[in-house]
């Protein structure tokens, strides 16, 4: 997956050229945006679902990030590690909107009950009900700390260590130390 | 890193899994492997509890809902963005999109005011005079949200009929549209893609549209809706196609479902 995004031939960089064209090149990098987001959209779902978001408002989130990821693209900015990028975006405006998500819920409440919004639409993981190894995995899972689930999730979608300590403000050897952790401890509900 | 006597830590197995060790020290873990069958046993352990949480996250993919509508949704978002505004943004300061749209709502109050002023000092003070008209909304306000549900979920709905829509956010619609004194019976707050087509109880799917000020009014285009719910339903018209039309602009896709230029008269007789 990664030697797709720095191939440089799936996404072509734009120069100077083509800036002579706007409306062409408006159209290339909307593709471009479009193809990313297929890509991405259910990596992102995942891992922002460790944020506690319902998933409509994930799917806003990437909607933001995508809409972000267009503008900085039409800046020119740098192709590299794109999906670095879309990780680093999607965590800061996931944490942005749960803070808002709880700061509303609040103001609302006060309001009255009746105007306080319950959200109808469940997070992923409570719609998974599968078998009882996969629950118990899961409750695993979700008993570990939010910071050590950012981590393994980050993992799974395919993150160094270098990328993941940087979207989470963490060293190298709290990465690797948060991992082995997690890794040990749904090793040992393995075991029972 | 001394690997003769003492066992690897969990956190040597790792780094050594996942490739992230200098080639100095993988030599080194490689070769206390080959002779420790108790670190082998022990990195075959958490290869398993990778592959477990790889099975979770597994499971958890059967539960995504398809990207479809998201896909049209941000197809649609994109070709709106007028190119003014990207190059503003480009030669001004990075806007997040939320920044925008509170500017927009204070544009949107700033105007609310100037017309309130207006109304005052020309002496109109019936409702129709004072009351700002929308006949379609602000896309940077209410660019539209789906409930990513499928076509089969959409119709399989029994209830049709648009949810109630709070007063809280009713109230925050009509702040966004600068409109926060204005008469609730002036106003419709109006799903933009309509719940009966997967439209999201969101802010973004609000707007105010006005009753009567306008032929476009929200009756007519609660006809647009059920022509789109049917046509989605026995199967001439993809979901996200309906709700990429009825976002991006309804009046123009009443005209073409309706093939007309106005708003049909036996609707608008029933209105009355």
């Amino acid at each position: 997956m990664s030697s797709r995004l720095t191939d440089s031939a799936a996404l072509p960089i734009m120069g100077a050229a083509s800036a002579a064209e706007p409306a062409a090149r408006r159209a290339r990098l909307e593709e471009d945006v479009v193809a990313l987001f297929d890509q991405f959209r259910e990596p992102l779902l995942r891992y922002l679902s460790t944020f506690g978001l319902a998933l409509a408002d994930s799917e806003e989130v990437i909607q933001e990030v995508f809409l972000s990821l267009y503008q900085h693209l039409h800046r020119d900015k740098s192709r590299e590690n794109l999906r670095g990028w879309l990780f680093r975006v999607a965590h800061n405006l996931a944490l942005k909107r749960r803070y808002r998500t709880r700061r509303d819920l609040a103001v609302w409440g006060e309001a009255g009950a009746e105007d306080v919004a319950i959200d109808p639409d469940p997070n992923p993981e409570d719609r998974l009900v599968n078998s009882q190894t996969q629950r118990r995995l899961l409750a695993v899972v979700q008993a570990l700390p939010e910071q050590d689930r950012k981590c393994l999730s980050l993992r799974a979608e395919g993150l160094r260590y270098r990328e993941i300590a940087e979207i989470l403000s963490m060293s190298l050897g709290a990465v690797s130390l948060s991992l082995a952790r997690s890794l040990a401890r749904m090793a040992r509900s393995a075991e029972r | 890193m001394k690997h003769e006597d003492t066992h690897l830590s969990d956190q040597q197995l790792l780094l050594d899994v996942d490739g992230e060790l200098s080639a100095h020290d993988q030599k080194l873990v490689r070769t206390h492997l080959d002779g420790c069958w108790t670190c082998r046993a022990r990195r075959q352990e958490l290869e398993t509890a990778i592959s477990d949480f790889i099975r979770v996250q597994r499971g958890l993919d059967a539960t995504l809902p398809p990207g479809a509508g998201p896909h049209a949704l941000l197809k649609a978002q994109l070709s709106q963005i007028p190119a003014a505004e990207l190059d503003r943004v480009s030669s001004w300061f990075p806007v997040a999109p939320r920044f925008a749209w509170t500017l927009a709502a204070f544009a949107c109050s700033v105007l609310a005011v100037c017309l309130a002023l207006l109304g005052l000092t020309g002496g109109r003070q019936d409702a129709a005079g004072s009351a700002v008209i929308f006949s379609v909304p602000d896309s940077t306000l209410t660019p539209g949200a789906t409930l990513l549900q499928s076509r089969q979920a959409v119709c399989a709905q029994a209830n049709t009929k648009n949810k109630v829509v709070s007063v809280a956010l009713q109230r925050k619609v009509f702040q966004e549209y600068g409109i926060t004194g204005a008469k609730s019976r002036d106003y419709e707050v109006d799903y933009l893609v309509t719940p009966a087509l997967g439209g999201a109880d969101d802010i973004h799917n609000l707007w105010p549209h006005s009753y009567s000020a306008t032929e476009w009014n929200a009756e007519v285009k609660d006809a647009l809706e059920d022509r789109l719910r049917d046509l989605v339903c026995d199967g001439s018209l993809d979901l996200a196609e309906a709700q990429r039309e009825i976002a991006v602009n309804w009046i123009a896709a009443y005209k073409e479902y309706f093939h007309t230029d106005e708003p049909l008269a036996d609707r608008q007789r029933n209105i009355q």
